[in-house]
């Protein structure tokens, strides 16, 4: 990268984080006001430089080194098979992510984590790339708290994702890929920003991200309603995830004081037993008919 | 991609002490997308021969159709049930893939037809890298029914758990001097 | 893009397909049939490379009503799925293959029972309780898998099949705007308006 317009800049990402550096540093903070560095330590200390292979086009570069479509003995493999989902309802914004990881059609694992909590009242969703979501997401975690510190106020869902958007914005072409929903809540209520690595920055009620996300829609839309219950919108969320086929679905609801953590559902149970403890009122077809036509009865909306 | 992995699906067959046993998963894809969970892909040749085909779905149906056939006119002309080890280079012949079937014999072709006549176990299918993994730990020699159902099960529902093509529940067949025990197992649905 | 769904009922099978004939980036025509009533009690919708599509239909339909004639009574549905499966079959490995996608609908009239069969191009065939061909397949099938029941009356079919053909208008960029819906049951065969 132009490593002259990177130290004489004054607009951009990097010369914001050395504005920020300075303020730190002016004003004597001390290291525990930063709470956890989040392995950012050496990010906020030195001069942040973000390494580019030094070929003269670095995304044909990456393509060459991940595309398992047309390698499937590519050196780098992009986390595939993924479903993400948030929207926003009466009580909040439910947040449920699949939890499967394949490399080809070996299922590398089946208990990854595609939520990253930004801080306890902020939420991002990982699709695409694992390593691109996680480290600018946390990195996106940092500002956040930069705008804390500087305006003592909290920053506001739009901020934060329009952050994140400039930021991989200013990446465009060098081969990022990340399909996110930054979700939270602030003084305007609910809200669900979807941001991808194209530049791309949506406000919406209800979003899904990845490979397994028409399927998701399929079920998430026929249901959705904006005055549905908590235990209704949370039901919704695992069914959405249920349909896409992973092992595991992870639920999180955001409130007015930050999100809390639902639930690892395990999604074979799901299909057998519903997520209660009762046996047999699992979400599969198969059940579900065994189910009404053992005792026509429950007709489920 | 290769044409194995166009709908996915995985075979595995497993010699006991006077039985043999035979496993299959139950998915249908279009690649990732999941069309049905209740495709066969082991089907009775005899009573006592069973034929295990995954591979792409067209060729499964054709082949399981000419096998019938093939077999149909051979009990006729030599009015007696065709042996296994026969049946097994009918199919090498046929130029196709395993086969599990009495007198604890099994055997398996490549998709080209070459035989592989094996002392344990034999696999097929997306899953049959982590097929072997599985089997290669859990198969031990003079298996009685129970337990060799037992390691089948285990080797086929922790395989296809490592395999996006493969699974979606599970049969198997344990096949015996006297008898063939059907069982379809409560497989994960992911 | 062409999209087609089916799915059975209680004592039926509710086939729908899109109207559009499409070339390149144009819609040719918004009014195309493209569910062929084979036989007394069996539907075939059909999608795929223009012109393969009718070519293949057209070549079904003669063959099962040459049966017909021939024989004095109509093959039933499994025995057509059959036939029309592996002339899809046998076609892959000729010269030029058929490329067409077939979505069967029949109604059993010696079992009382609908049955329904998924059909690729590959000559891929499967008894589904539901199924779709094309783009409305990726909304359609997870739709299905929550809300189908095959105990459904007519009218919570077609209420079912509304859902997803609203879905397939609200998601995908390219959706279609009219379908044509035929079910079959032991009646025969009949178009319904939607």
């Amino acid at each position: 990268m132009n490593s002259l317009t990177n130290r004489f800049s004054t607009t951009g990402p990097l010369s914001e984080l050395k504005r920020a550096q300075a303020l730190v540093e002016n004003e004597e903070f001390s290291d525990s006001a930063w709470g956890s560095e989040a392995g950012f330590g050496s990010l906020a200390k030195g001069v942040p430089n973000f390494t580019v292979p030094s070929v003269p086009d670095p995304s044909a570069f990456l393509r060459l080194h991940t595309d398992d479509h047309a390698d499937p003995n590519c050196r780098i493999k992009i986390q595939h098979g993924t479903t993400t989902l948030a929207f926003r309802f009466q009580g909040g914004v439910i947040v449920a992510v699949d939890s499967r990881a394949t490399a080809g059609s070996y299922v590398a694992s089946g208990t990854v984590k595609k939520v990253i909590e930004i801080n306890p009242y902020l939420l991002g969703t990982m699709a695409g790339g694992a390593a691109d979501c996680q480290y600018w997401e946390t990195y996106l975690g940092i500002h956040c708290r930069l705008h804390e510190l500087r305006n003592h106020e909290r920053i506001s869902v739009s901020a934060a994702s329009k952050y994140l958007s400039n930021l991989v914005y200013s990446y465009k072409g060098m081969g990022l890929s990340m399909g996110t929903m930054i979700c939270g809540w602030d003084k305007t209520g609910p809200a669900v920003f979807y941001v991808d690595s194209d530049g791309t920055r949506l406000k919406g009620d209800l979003f899904s991200v990845g490979s397994g996300s028409t399927f998701a829609y399929g079920v998430l839309d026929q249901g959705y309603r904006w005055d549905l219950t908590d235990e209704e919108a949370q039901e919704l969320g695992r069914r959405s995830i249920y349909c896409c086929r992973t092992p595991r679905c992870l639920l999180w609801l955001t409130l007015e004081d930050g999100w809390k953590f639902i639930g690892n559902y395990d999604i074979s149970k799901l299909h057998y037993d519903g997520p209660g403890e009762t046996p047999g009122a699992g979400y599969g077809y198969d059940v579900r008919i065994e189910r009404s036509t053992a005792a026509p009865v429950a007709v489920q909306a | 991609m290769s044409i194995m992995e166009y709908n996915g699906g995985s075979v595995v067959a497993m010699v006991g002490k006077d039985c043999v046993a035979i496993a299959s998963d139950l998915r249908l894809g279009n690649q990732a997308l999941g069309i049905s969970s209740n495709f066969q892909k082991i089907f009775p040749v005899t009573d006592r021969i069973f034929l295990g085909l995954p591979g792409l779905a067209t060729d499964v149906t054709t082949l399981r159709e000419t096998f019938r056939f093939r077999v149909n006119m051979y009990t006729i002309k030599e009015e007696r049930e065709i042996e296994p080890e026969t049946f097994a280079h009918l199919v090498s012949s046929t130029l196709y893939e395993p086969t599990g079937g009495f007198r604890p014999f099994i055997a398996a072709t490549d998709l080209i037809g070459c035989l592989n006549f094996a002392k344990d176990f034999v696999v097929a299918g997306t899953a049959s890298t982590k097929l072997y993994g599985t089997a290669e730990g859990l198969w031990e020699p003079d298996l009685d029914p129970e337990q060799l159902f037992e390691t089948i099960s285990q080797t086929m529902l922790n395989a296809v758990d490592r395999d996006a093509y493969s699974g979606w529940g599970v049969v198997v067949h344990v096949i015996e001097k006297d008898k063939v025990t059907t069982r379809t197992l409560k497989g994960r649905m992911d | 893009m062409e999209t087609s769904f089916a799915i059975t009922g209680k004592g039926y099978v509710l086939v729908a397909s899109d109207t559009t004939a499409a070339r390149s980036i144009v819609k040719m025509k918004t009014d195309e049939d493209k569910i062929k009533v084979i036989s007394p009690h069996l539907l075939m919708a059909y999608s795929g490379e223009p012109g393969d599509t009718i070519q293949f239909a057209e070549y079904v339909e003669r063959n099962l009503r040459l049966f017909h004639i021939r024989n004095n009574y109509a093959l039933r549905p499994s025995a057509a799925a059959s036939w029309i499966r592996r002339s899809l079959a046998q076609s892959l490995r000729s010269r030029k293959p058929y490329s067409v996608n077939l979505m069967l609908g029949g109604f059993d009239v010696t079992t009382d029972t609908p049955h329904l069969y998924w059909v690729d191009y590959l000559g891929t065939m499967t008894e589904v309780p539901f199924g779709a061909h094309g783009y409305g397949a990726y909304f359609g099938l997870s739709l299905l898998d929550r809300y189908h029941n095959p105990e459904a009356t007519l009218e919570e079919g077609i209420e079912t099949l509304k859902r997803c053909i609203n879905e397939v208008s609200k998601r995908l960029v390219v959706s279609p705007e009219k379908y044509k819906v035929k079910v079959v049951d032991k009646d025969g065969t009949r178009e319904i308006e939607l």
